[in-house]
């Protein structure tokens, strides 16, 4: 392609400086963040740009009660993530494919969870939690993982599958196929960037919740969001450590997101564009 | 017969509830296990205890002595200590559904007047009266008044004990700059003016900073200057922040920030603001004494050998130098009160005072028996600067009662505003006397909507 190609398009020098400059917005947190968790604590809320790099502060992450809090975090939410997928795509689908009266009704009432400000769940969550035993374990934390979760399931997957012909499924069910044969064979695989990035966004959402982690655990089932937070302590903050943490909690959203990053480009376009 | 004196009918219900109620009284009149047999000298042997604190260096350091509890015991503690906001936020929710599952915490100072006011601790009067439940060595009078007074509900019953009375003070990180400039720690408002003239910008070092927290750090120039927050707290809750006095003291605070202060100084927070002194970045700063003894650490200040300290400066009107003071009590939903209350005994004993300032070197103590022993003079001693003194002299100038608007309920509706006209102020966006209007008109709006008869 020569240079006037390139211009055309849209790949001239001034692409290239625009998406640097916006490059550099985006990644501007991110690399302070992580420059900041290699400072040694007496340098680490300066501003010299140089400074010999420590792995002190992941090394005080080993102890104490991060480790944990970060597998509590990674379990609620890939359980999470996974029970909603579970649950919450078959519902999709029949609210996609059911020809009921309610179905448009019910659709908008699994929305209407998503309405409310977390902490008009919180209060009834947790005194119910406290009744039940649920409060400060990783059970408890899934459920309450599920309210968002499945909403954001249910609707995003009922796109996905208004998206895939309805013709292929009656070819499938013209071969012999049953119901639940045509959608396991050929819905579900058809759909099956809008799976990836609806799953790539209900992990994210658990792993970065903090209100009702805050709310509802306390030691045993503490997620990593709390227990950075915990780190902002009396005689000072320690601000290494928020900043170890913070990039270590950063880390499975990025490689997650990295693997499926096909999947979740055309599944975050799908249904963008229909013939 | 009811509770009117009429007879009722005998029913099904009746005879069954009556059979129930002779079942129940049969089993409370059989003979129970005396608790000290049950645990052979340990009467709350077997208990579980929950206790949570946030995670300020008394409790955090209290959590290495508790298996020595649990074994003098047999009581099994489950401790833990979140990070001050964490805390505040669970025990609020906690103690307002006045639910069962701690049995000590912390009565957080700002949240004192609406946690005891909403009945949500077990006033402790009932364990200090009664002689099996408190030894007379315990001697609950040993604690700093000044520290216990905000603790306490107006009739005087005492919900809890603390663990920290941490004074408002100031400290000059590079006093060797002062000394070079002919001056000495500053006694009064116009003597801090004075020194900032004369350090800032010398060598590099900025004269003033302090927190972006000015509902804390501004109020000791407010009261300096003959203001108050309120009226007459708790009874009369008008605000009282567009006074000339107000004015005045909030001219001459953002006056401090904005001209001896570093760039960026409406941002900063504790944190900052004492990094900064630690690193020789800024000299002069009216604080907390928890906080300011750390520029004395050789191991975390490059100024451990200049910092001096001094009282607060006084103001036209006299010196008041804030004090907060945190302490453990029992939430009124606790079922293990007197467990609880052996808790609370032990963390707090002379014993475990003593031990927190000989071997974990805590400078916060609120008792006055240790406070006049020779260790601590010996710790609060820094570059020859008798700071136990200077402590000691704060809290007793605090019990005069003038801490009393900080409790209030609605405070931090208040706290919010003067924050603001603060920022207002230092950034020049409005004059004094405008910020402090808004100020007041805006306070006297959220405390309408509070609830507060004005």
């Amino acid at each position: 392609m020569n240079s006037q190609a390139r211009r055309r398009a849209g790949r001239g020098p001034a692409t290239y400086v625009s998406a640097g400059l916006l490059l550099a917005v985006v990644l501007f947190p991110f690399l302070w963040l992580l420059q900041m968790s290699f400072r040694p604590n007496e340098d680490i809320l300066g501003y010299n740009l140089l400074f010999r790099p420590t792995l002190e502060h992941y090394r005080a992450l080993r102890v104490g009660h991060f480790p944990r809090s970060f597998g509590n975090s990674a379990i609620a939410s890939v359980t999470s993530t996974l029970l909603s997928l579970l649950v919450g795509v078959p519902a999709a689908y029949a609210l996609s494919r059911g020809r009921f009266r309610a179905s448009r009704r019910i659709a908008l009432w699994v929305l209407a969870t998503r309405m409310a400000p977390p902490i008009a769940f919180t209060i009834p969550f947790f005194l119910a939690y406290r009744y039940l035993g649920l409060l400060d374990t990783i059970p408890g934390l899934v459920l309450i993982y599920l309210t968002f979760n499945l909403a954001l399931v249910i609707w995003l997957m009922r796109t996905f599958f208004d998206g895939v012909p309805r013709a292929l499924e009656e070819a499938a069910w013209i071969d012999g196929s049953s119901i639940w044969g045509s959608f396991l064979r050929v819905t579900l695989p058809l759909a099956a960037p809008g799976l990836a990035a609806t799953a790539v966004l209900c992990f994210i959402f658990s792993w970065n919740d903090f209100f009702y982690a805050l709310i509802l655990t306390r030691t045993k089932a503490m997620t990593a969001p709390v227990a950075i937070v915990n780190f902002m302590q009396y005689e000072g903050w320690e601000w290494g450590k928020i900043a170890a943490g913070g990039t270590l909690v950063m880390l499975p959203v990025v490689v997650f997101s990295l693997i499926v990053r096909h999947y979740l480009v055309s599944g975050l376009t799908a249904g963008g564009l229909r013939e | 017969m009811d509770e009117h004196g009429a007879t009722r009918p005998v029913t099904r219900r009746s005879i069954l509830g009556t059979g129930l109620a002779a079942i129940g009284a049969g089993i409370a009149a059989a003979p129970r296990r005396a608790p000290a047999q049950a645990g052979r000298g340990k009467p709350f042997a077997g208990t579980t205890l929950n206790v949570s604190a946030w995670s300020g260096p008394y409790p955090k350091w209290l959590g290495d002595y508790v298996p020595e509890f649990e074994e003098k015991t047999g009581i099994k503690v489950n401790y833990e200590t979140p990070a001050f906001p964490v805390y505040n936020q669970r025990a609020d929710l906690e103690l307002s559904t006045k639910g069962s599952a701690y049995d000590v915490l912390n009565l957080t100072f700002i949240y004192s007047s609406r946690w005891i006011g909403a009945g949500w601790f077990t006033p402790l009067n009932e364990f200090l009266s009664d002689p099996n439940k408190t030894a007379p060595d315990w001697e609950p009078g040993d604690f700093l008044a000044g520290a216990v007074a905000p603790l306490k509900d107006p009739k005087g019953n005492v919900y809890a004990f603390p663990w920290i009375a941490d004074a408002y003070m100031a400290a000059a990180a590079r006093y060797d700059l002062v000394e070079k400039a002919g001056l000495r720690m500053p006694e009064t408002f116009d003597d801090i003016v004075k020194l900032l003239k004369a350090v800032h910008d010398k060598e590099g070092v900025k004269g003033f900073v302090n927190e972006n927290h000015h509902g804390w750090t501004w109020i000791p120039y407010l009261q300096g200057f003959g203001g108050n927050v309120f009226r007459n707290p708790p009874e009369d809750l008008m605000p009282t922040l567009d006074t000339p006095e107000a004015v005045a003291a909030a001219e001459f605070y953002a006056n401090l920030l904005r001209a001896y202060g570093p760039d960026g100084i409406l941002s900063y927070t504790y944190d900052q603001a004492l990094n900064s002194l630690q690193q020789g970045r800024a000299n002069y700063i009216t604080f907390n004494q928890a906080w300011l003894v750390q520029l004395g650490d050789p191991k975390k200040s490059k100024v451990a050998g200049t910092v001096n300290y001094s009282l607060m400066p006084a103001g036209p009107k006299g010196r008041f130098p804030g004090i907060a003071s945190h302490g453990f009590g029992i939430p009124v939903g606790s079922k293990k009160k007197d467990a609880a209350w052996e808790f609370v005994k032990w963390s707090l004993s002379k014993d475990m005072m003593r031990r927190m300032l000989t071997e974990k070197g805590y400078g916060s103590i609120t008792r006055r028996s240790i406070i006049a022993g020779p260790e601590f003079k010996q710790k609060m001693t820094i570059n020859g600067r008798d700071v136990a003194d200077l402590y000691l002299k704060t809290i007793d100038l605090a019990a005069r009662g003038y801490m009393k608007y900080r409790t209030v309920h609605v405070y931090p509706q208040v706290d919010k505003q003067i924050d603001k006209a603060i920022e207002l102020i230092t950034s020049g966006q409005m004059s004094a006397r405008e910020a402090m209007q808004k100020a007041q008109a805006n306070s006297v709006a959220d405390l309408k909507k509070a609830g507060v008869k004005l």
